[in-house]
């Protein structure tokens, strides 16, 4: 029994920081109707941007989420901006040109960060990195809680800011139906700049809250676009609230694989289930919560 | 007509060039080095390049090879074997080497020395360790270290007249090297009649071991014996910590548990953890702890047994070279075969054994990461500490 609650808790709170990759790549395909595959190669320079300001002024990298956010929210702006939407006007046998586009940003980020920071394996130490606490025979790791927590505020936020503001709802309404927003007068152009934006903003926040779990390399970005795919595609494409329940069902898919079936197995868990659901639940578990 | 004279004219000079700057750059003698200076074991590419340097201007110093000055050329293997293969081509074709050095994952060591037997280049291999890598018949292959199987001949005799534990959990990466030194002490252990509860491999660069390390707790065994490159391992002590995993002894089986940045990542979850390795400076070898003290003063870090592998390695390549009647394949190769010298890795020789051609036997030892500072505890009448154990381990992590 102790394994299994202490498996499940694992796999919950590491699913908490999967929801965070996994809604920003959500939040850029309902708008865009891209996949954004350098998601993952976004959070990496968020993490450095973290890791430089630990090493040299010292700041904790949870008030670090107050820099490295903004400063990834201009770069998403600025990819958006110059590189993305100037592909839109284009015509080309591939309508998915800006999909190819992201997948270049992404090799290139990699390339910049290995250029000035080495292939080197980094990490940060600080006090509360491997320190735990317990209810019963569960252990806690405190980082990884914190990340947690601060994944829900994050997407409460997100929530409060899509359902009540005027930009929130903008970017709802260029997500159901792109042309109509335009023929009600919303710029549709401003919204996607915006949505990049917020996207990339909000897996700065994953990489800050990942950092003193985990370590950084130029190459950490794959995995986890990988793993940001996996969990919209899981979660019905576009479907923020899918992607929260995406995400936390990878984690706790991975978990449990590795527990029961084999530690070596787990990646081909998620990639499992992946399948299976394109197979029998083509448009992911949005389809069953209606949201 | 003009012009194309012209053209023509500079045409000849670039062919020209192109072959003169090699006739020029002749006066060093060209050995090619591969190893890891990027990706994820750049950490040991950098530990064994930094010992190669050194023994290079040692040599150089010293006069050289039969007049001529020794140049390394080091290339960047990123611990991928495809990679690997293609600077190796690359060196070979290209740079015109006369012998290749280095190797240091097991993967990326099996596929140049698979391209090296083709073009009939002699490779010293100084670390890459799958015993499989000496068991094809490739004649052009030597190897300095032990075949991974025998990392643990030390740590086995440890457990046998000290820990004498009853359970052992095997953790191991899922790579070349981690499959075959699991595979070899879980033979060891049924051997020594030690029940083998769980062996269990994974992948690396996982976030959370959590779930693995969940039952290996709920297991309970006398030891915890992991394979494991550095990130990996400091990972899993300090999730083995949080967990209150407390079993009889953790061994890591070399690699990643003799590194520094072991000790720095994983901070008092490495302390008191047992490993495998091949060398350590207090060993009775002459030079090795001239060899220890000159790296730290010139590199201001400490260094262990890989970079005494690639320190040896440099000193062999030396004498072969020294040794051998021309820098053809052929005379380069029985020059090696003849080796019969002393490093500060031990007595150098290569011979067939247990199905390994051209296969020099070392000794293990065991070491301990004592107040943060890596320790040998066996064998017993080499120690230079003695072995810490029984050891509470959750007073040490401060529970």
């Amino acid at each position: 029994m102790t394994v299994f609650l202490q498996t499940l808790v694992a796999g919950v709170l590491i699913g908490g920081i999967y929801s965070l990759i996994g809604i920003g790549m959500s939040l850029i395909m309902g708008v865009m109707g891209i996949i954004n595959l350098a998601h993952g190669q976004l959070m990496m320079v968020a993490m450095y941007i973290t890791l430089v300001l630990f090493n040299f002024l010292h700041l904790d990298p949870y008030f670090s989420l107050l820099i490295a956010m903004p400063c990834l929210f201009l770069l998403g702006v600025f990819l958006q901006r110059f590189l993305l939407n100037p592909l839109m006007k284009i015509e080309s046998i591939l309508p998915e040109n800006q999909v190819l586009m992201t997948v270049g940003i992404g090799m290139v980020l990699t390339e910049i960060a290995r250029f000035i920071f080495s292939s080197d394996y980094k990490s940060v130490k600080t006090s509360y990195s491997s320190s735990a606490f317990f209810i019963g025979n569960i252990s806690f790791n405190v980082p990884m809680c914190i990340a947690f927590f601060f994944a829900l505020a994050l997407t409460v936020l997100l929530f409060w800011f899509l359902l009540k503001t005027d930009t929130g709802r903008s970017i709802r309404a260029t997500a159901q139906d792109k042309d109509a927003a335009t023929l009600m007068g919303v710029n549709t152009g401003r919204i996607t700049v915006i949505t990049f934006g917020l996207g990339s903003s909000l897996v700065a926040a994953a990489g800050c809250l990942l950092l003193p779990i985990f370590y950084l390399f130029p190459d950490i970005g794959g995995p986890f676009t990988l793993k940001a795919f996996v969990i919209t595609i899981l979660g019905g494409l576009g479907s923020t609230v899918g992607a929260i329940v995406g995400g936390v069902v990878l984690g706790i898919a991975e978990s449990l694989g590795a527990t029961y079936i084999g530690m070596g197995y787990k990646e081909m868990v998620g990639f499992v289930i992946f399948v299976l659901v394109l197979i029998f639940l083509p448009g992911g578990l949005k389809r069953l919560t209606k949201v | 007509m003009k012009k194309r004279l012209m053209l023509t004219g500079l045409v000849l000079i670039f062919i020209f060039g192109l072959n003169l700057s090699p006739a020029l750059a002749q006066d060093t003698i060209k050995v090619g080095i591969v190893l890891p200076l990027t990706g994820d074991q750049a950490k040991f590419g950098e530990i064994e390049k930094q010992s190669f340097d050194l023994a290079l201007g040692e040599i150089n110093a010293a006069g050289g090879v039969k007049g001529k000055k020794l140049e390394f050329i080091i290339e960047d293997d990123t611990g991928r074997p495809e990679v690997g293969r293609s600077v190796v081509e690359k060196l070979i074709t290209k740079d015109k080497v006369i012998m290749l050095g280095g190797g240091y994952s097991s993967s990326v060591t099996y596929a140049v020395a698979g391209v090296c037997q083709q073009n009939q280049m002699p490779f010293l291999i100084n670390t890459g360790s799958a015993d499989n890598i000496t068991e094809k018949g490739w004649d052009y292959i030597f190897r300095l270290n032990p075949p991974a199987s025998k990392y643990s001949t030390s740590v086995e005799e440890l457990l046998e007249q000290v820990i004498k534990p009853k359970t052992v959990v095997i953790l191991h990466e899922n790579s070349l090297f981690g499959t075959s030194s699991a595979k070899s002490f879980d033979e060891q252990c049924t051997k020594a009649g030690y029940k083998v509860v769980l062996k269990e491999g994974y992948e690396a660069g996982g976030i959370d071991f959590k779930p693995v390390l969940t039952r290996v707790k709920e297991l309970n065994p006398d030891i915890v014996y992991m394979v494991s490159y550095v990130m990996d391992a400091a990972l899993l002590m300090k999730q083995s910590k949080e967990l209150k995993i407390a079993p009889k002894m953790f061994i890591g089986g070399g690699a990643g548990f003799t590194l520094p940045e072991f000790q720095q990542n994983a901070g008092v979850a490495s302390e008191k953890i047992l490993s495998a390795t091949l060398w350590h400076q207090v060993l009775p070898f002459p030079g090795a702890m001239d060899y220890y003290k000159k790296f730290v003063a010139k590199y201001n870090k400490e260094t262990e047994y890989h970079g005494a592998e690639a320190y040896a390695a440099a000193y062999v390549i030396a004498d072969v070279l020294k040794r051998a009647n021309s820098f053809k394949n052929e005379d380069i190769k029985k020059a090696l075969s003849e080796t019969n010298m002393m490093t500060v890795f031990g007595p150098v020789k290569f011979t067939t054994w247990d199905k390994m051609n051209n296969q020099n036997k070392a000794s293990s030892y065991v070491v301990q990461w004592i107040d943060g500072k890596l320790e040998m505890v066996w064998p017993k009448d080499l120690a230079a500490k003695s072995f810490a154990y029984p050891v509470d381990w959750l007073k040490q992590w401060g529970y």
